[in-house]
């Protein structure tokens, strides 16, 4: 329960950071959420973390402005490849776990330009794609402090529920 | 099946969580109604973002402000150290002209003197309050001797006393060990000027008849072999007899402004000694 309070209070935190402290710097807009959900693709494998994934998505679809349900579907997407490629490959390592948040980054935005496509039918892929390799890159280079947070959160979690 | 569904649930609830979401895209693409969860998530969130706002806005407000404080301490700064060299310059400048018109007239006084003469510079004055001389840049290399008379367009300095190769120290007029043969210009009446520490000068030696008054203009009489004739040396500011009631003795303000003066001309040569 402690986790799910502090995963929560994480995710809040990530979303506030996203839309309040992110855009006022240079660095794009890089997806902290996705960040957060890779990692649960990595590390949950459990109801907690396919939920957690959908929540993250749900949250980032009340703030996004677009229509509920296409960032959950993204996230959900990118935790089931993640989850999959998790328990075919080893990825345990800092580079290892930034190829995969970049590509993570790379199929949610396939994703949703194919869901935009699809039930929205506006023009947005021009302006989607435009920031796809910067943001990207961006939460991918971020991802391993991203992740330390995480763990910390993680284990002060285990540590206060033992 | 069951055990199937245990092993895949992650994959089959991500593959359910796919379908509602695509539900709820489907749905929402259609209705323009707000999701109301939504509105309540916003509404969680939205005191945080209201902080983190406040908190960014105060923090960059305070770096934004440093660094223009800093960038306006820089400039003020920079400013400031032109303002100095401006005014150096300025002041180097205003000097420079006062040199010039000073030389000048120097210059203009030096071809109205009989005689030749070499002008120096004063380069220090009397460590001593009680005696009075100045040294200059000028030695016996250009030809100054001792006892050469020392003048000013102003009027007389004193004379050399002392030289080496390349300068000379100089007695001036308001040293009492000074003395200089002079006339009362307007009637003629002789006396020695000899100095009084104070930055006054005495004329000894009037006769009691002689006709001087306060404001005359005192001169070189050209008698003492050392300065040439008609020489301003000063003014008359006071007249007393002596204590014998015999002889005047004149306060004389000298002309030349000695404390202050800063170039000279030393007469090397004049007309008295031409003649000769």
């Amino acid at each position: 329960m402690r986790a799910i309070a502090l995963f929560t209070l994480t995710a809040l935190l990530a979303v506030v950071v996203q839309t309040t402290v992110l855009p006022m710097t240079h660095l794009g807009r890089p997806d902290l959420l996705l960040i957060i959900c890779v990692y649960l693709g990595l590390h949950q494998h459990s109801m907690f973390g396919v939920f957690g994934a959908f929540l993250l998505g749900y949250l980032q679809d009340a703030f996004s402005g677009g229509v509920i349900g296409l960032n959950a579907f993204g996230m959900c997407l990118v935790f089931a490849v993640v989850y999959l490629t998790s328990r075919r490959l080893w990825v345990d390592n800092a580079v290892s776990k930034v190829v995969v948040v970049f590509l993570a980054s790379v199929v949610k935005t396939v994703a949703i330009l194919a869901l935009v496509a699809v039930f929205i039918s506006e023009d947005l892929w021009r302006t989607i794609v435009r920031y796809l390799v910067l943001d990207a890159a961006v939460a991918a280079i971020i991802s391993p402090a991203v992740f330390a947070v995480l763990s910390r959160t993680q284990l002060l979690a285990q540590v206060e529920e033992e | 099946m069951i055990e199937l569904f245990r092993r895949n649930r992650i994959v089959l609830i991500s593959a359910t969580l796919l379908l509602v979401a695509l539900l709820m895209l489907s749905v929402g693409a259609r209705s323009e109604r707000d999701d109301p969860f939504a509105g309540i998530v916003l509404e969680v969130v939205r005191p945080l973002q209201v902080a983190v706002v406040a908190a960014v806005d105060a923090v960059r407000n305070i770096w934004t402000s440093y660094f223009a404080l800093v960038g306006v301490r820089e400039e003020n700064e920079r400013l400031r150290r032109r303002v100095l060299d401006l005014e150096q310059q300025l002041g180097q400048r205003a000097e420079n002209e006062r040199a010039d018109r000073r030389l000048q007239e120097l210059l203009d006084y030096r071809t109205g003197l009989p005689g030749e003469s070499v002008p120096g510079q004063i380069i220090g004055r009397d460590p001593l309050p009680w005696s009075g001389t100045v040294t200059i840049n000028k030695g016996s290399s250009d030809g100054i001797g001792r006892n050469a008379a020392v003048v000013s367009q102003y009027g007389v300095v004193g004379q050399t006393i002392a030289t080496s190769a390349h300068s000379s120290r100089v007695l001036l007029v308001t040293d009492p060990n000074s003395g200089v043969d002079a006339i009362v210009q307007r009637s003629r009446a002789r006396g020695v000027i000899k100095g009084a520490l104070d930055g006054r000068c005495l004329m000894k030696y009037l006769q009691r008849g002689d006709d001087i008054v306060v404001g005359d203009r005192i001169v070189t009489s050209g008698l003492d072999g050392i300065f040439p004739k008609g020489i301003t040396i000063g003014e008359v500011t006071g007249v007393d007899l002596d204590k014998r009631g015999l002889l005047k003795t004149a306060d004389i303000a000298p002309s030349a402004p000695l404390d202050r003066i800063e170039e000279v001309l030393v007469v090397v040569q004049h007309a008295e000694e031409e003649a000769k």
